[in-house]
């Protein structure tokens, strides 16, 4: 920026305040799961016990739900000047969003049953807290994603109102993205 | 005086709407008055401490107790005193100074104080569970069970996690507000001063707290589900490397908005435009990038390698240079200023002073050997007392002299007002200057009592009644604070004769902020208004270069 004043009238942003509020909030969010993650990381190789066979495909299941909700959402807000139409679509993203809460739950419930708690292993210590968080994370969305369903179906939050739905849309998209990198890095990665 | 019926339901009516406010300005102050209750319980804490080391040997605190008194005294000064009352003032300033009529986000701004104020109560519902007592910083192994048993420190924990997540709210809505609201035809280079830091400040908070979190997250993992992060097979360093990479960006967001406070009273009471605003505001973002990169000095002495040392000693060096920019800045808008000597400008000078020397210790730290020898001592305590108290605390008071008027519509007592500032500064130095020599003698910190060595006694002697005159200056503030409200004099909009827009509105402000903007054109926008014939916005150079000279107009004192 040069030091020149002229009086321009200051390029005052497109993005909508929920979204941009949104996208400060997830920055800030990728720090604390990057930090867990390099934690986690970090401590595993330390492990004296690598990292188990944990249900890769039973989990998978879990996990194209998922991501098959960042699709449901998508066409959600393509199609949001149908009211009716988007909140069915949101419904459904947020279902998607509890199915998968409750396949976490069931896993761990496995997990417990099979004698690997979270002070088992250093492994399974960073395992508990990063699904977790991650779990938390998807059922706050999911329910905000239900109430965002009940009232597109009455047609409430309008285009007016678009700084709502566009900030969910964000967090969603990166809480499903979130879930790629850590299922790659608990299921798939072997450990070093 | 007898109250009637209707009037004590029209005082609960007020005291209800207030509190059910989500008008910025009414936040900032419940904000400020946060900080300034919890000020006074740490400010206590710190006067039972210094009873305790008065004299060698002395028995009025247990160790244990010890231990509690200065992890309640650290936690509650950074996080329910000192941010608090930096937060209030962005809140209070930031949207007045860019014009907004309010916040982005009204009704998350009055979430984030409210959960702040429950993380505070928290912390002290620990009382009754037994206090934390491992320190601020709650080093791991030590803050993990078995070594601190009772559940202060996960009060401790969820009270951090709560202040932590409003202070990451705050920081969003203020960084949102300054890129979507600002008036129209004020761009980002003409904004005031104070709101540059602040919205600086909000992207470092932004960045931090984070890691904050998931270091709090991994602690109770241990603590409460038994996990293994941090001790028991896990890594203690790890603990700490988290807690930094947050805690020193974490000193830095207590200093960027008392340095902006500082950026606004020196222009106004020197009668010149500041010095180097691009500089000044350009220098912040260096600082907010650079706090990251330097938070490894509080590990010096852990051992850790080599070379990570020596990039850190280096780059802790570099972080001196931004701040001596803005500390050079200052001192050139005093150069030749026409100097109003008024109580915020005496406890801006007082800053000056203070925190330039506080710099100058925090430097000495970044060479090796000599950190090595005074870590973990007086000294330590001596260098981020000076920064934090003799820094951040006068830049508060100072501000809150300066912008008292614009809150209340009162003039806060001129003569109460500078009693006070002596005490307080005679007080402050003659707490932590002596304790520069203590920590250089040897005297480790965080000890309940030490023994008599030579100067040891005589020297904590003089710090512990320091500390009680500084505490009378800060009692006389307050009384000035509650007396002024009633009996001050009318402040009128602009009592200082500033020029920035917060002070182009009524005092206190409507709901709403202004009735009219005026045309902003320039950074002084009040400055054009009031000399049409000569505004900044047709200068053919940078407003602010006025060649040395002060503008005629602005003469305070004829020559």
């Amino acid at each position: 920026m040069s030091g020149s004043h002229a009086a321009a009238p200051p390029p005052i942003s497109r993005v909508s305040s929920g979204r941009m509020g949104m996208a400060l909030f997830l920055f800030g969010d990728a720090v604390t799961f990057t930090l867990l993650i390099v934690g986690h990381l970090y401590l595993r190789r330390h492990a004296p016990q690598g990292a188990p066979h944990l249900d890769l495909s039973g989990t998978l299941v879990f996990s194209v739900l998922l991501w098959a909700s960042s699709g449901t959402l998508w066409a959600a807000e393509r199609l949001r000047d149908v009211p009716r139409v988007s909140g069915v679509l949101y419904a459904l993203t947020g279902l998607l969003g509890l199915t998968f809460v409750a396949g976490t739950l069931q896993e761990w419930l496995q997990l417990v049953q099979a004698g690997y708690g979270v002070s088992s292993t250093l492994f399974f210590t960073g395992y508990y807290t990063l699904t977790g968080l991650h779990a938390l994370h998807v059922l706050l969305g999911a329910l905000a994603l239900l109430v965002l369903a009940a009232l597109r179906f009455r047609d409430r939050l309008g285009w007016r109102r678009r700084g709502v739905t566009d900030a969910l849309g964000l967090y969603w998209h990166f809480v499903d993205a979130v879930w790629v990198l850590l299922f790659l890095l608990l299921y798939v990665w072997r450990g070093p | 005086m007898t109250a009637s019926p209707t009037r004590t339901r029209t005082r609960l009516r007020g005291a209800a709407s207030l509190l059910a406010s989500t008008d910025h300005k009414v936040i900032g102050l419940l904000y400020l008055a946060l900080g300034s209750l919890y000020f006074l319980i740490g400010g206590l804490e710190a006067l039972v401490m210094r009873v305790q080391l008065a004299a060698p040997g002395n028995a009025v605190l247990t160790g244990e107790t010890y231990n509690a008194f200065f992890t309640l005294h650290g936690t509650t000064m950074i996080f329910l005193a000192v941010m608090p009352m930096l937060l209030g003032f962005s809140n209070y300033l930031l949207p007045l100074q860019i014009g907004a009529r309010d916040m982005a986000f009204p009704r998350l701004n009055a979430f984030g104080f409210w959960i702040t104020a429950l993380g505070g109560l928290l912390l002290y519902l620990s009382l009754l569970e037994g206090p934390p007592s491992a320190g601020w910083f709650a080093y791991a192994p030590l803050s993990e069970r078995p070594f601190s048993m009772s559940l202060g420190t996960d009060f401790w924990a969820a009270a951090l996690i709560f202040m932590g997540t409003g202070s990451t709210l705050t920081a969003i809505n203020l960084i949102v507000t300054t890129l979507r609201y600002r008036a129209p035809g004020m761009g980002l280079w003409m904004m005031p001063m104070f709101s540059w830091m602040a919205f600086v400040n909000s992207v470092i908070i932004v960045f931090a707290m984070p890691a904050l979190n998931a270091a709090l997250v991994m602690l109770e993992v241990d603590r409460a589900l038994g996990g293994h992060n941090f001790a028991h097979g896990g890594s203690a360093l790890l603990w700490q490397h988290y807690f930094w990479f947050f805690g020193h960006p974490e000193v830095y967001i207590m200093i960027l908005p008392a340095w902006g406070l500082i950026s606004e009273v020196i222009p106004v009471y020197a009668r010149k435009p500041i010095f180097g605003y691009e500089f000044v505001a350009g220098s912040t973002l260096a600082i907010a990038v650079l706090s990251f990169a330097v938070y490894a000095h509080h590990m010096f002495a852990v051992g850790l390698s080599r070379p990570v040392n020596l990039a850190f000693a280096a780059s802790t060096m570099l972080i001196a240079i931004p701040t001596g920019i803005k500390v050079l800045n200052w001192v050139a808008t005093l150069w030749r200023g026409s100097i109003r000597f008024e109580t915020p400008m005496l406890y801006a000078l007082a800053f000056l002073v203070q925190f330039t020397l506080g710099g100058v210790t925090g430097v000495s730290f970044a060479v090796l050997p000599i950190d090595w020898q005074v870590t973990d001592t007086y000294y330590v305590v001596a260098h981020f007392h000076y920064v934090l108290m003799g820094g951040t605390l006068f830049a508060l008071l100072s501000g809150l002299h300066h912008y008292y008027p614009k809150m209340t519509g009162r003039l806060l007592g001129d003569t109460l007002g500078k009693a006070a500032f002596w005490l307080i500064t005679l007080g402050f130095n003659g707490v932590f200057l002596v304790q520069h020599a203590l920590g250089l003698m040897g005297m480790p910190r965080r000890v309940y009592t030490y023994p008599d060595l030579p100067g040891w006694g005589a020297l904590n002697r003089v710090s512990t009644v320091s500390a009680f005159v500084m505490g009378a200056g800060l009692v006389l503030v307050l009384v000035n604070l509650v007396v002024s409200r009633q009996l001050g004099r009318v402040a009128g909009d602009n009592p200082w004769r500033a020029w920035t827009l917060e002070w182009a509105t009524s005092s206190p402000p409507p709901a709403g902020n202004f009735t009219r903007l005026p045309p902003v054109k320039s950074r002084r926008p009040l400055w054009d208004l009031a000399h049409p014939e000569d505004p900044d916005h047709r200068r053919p150079a940078r407003h602010d270069r006025t060649h040395g000279h002060i503008r005629p107009e602005e003469q305070e004192h004829p020559r």
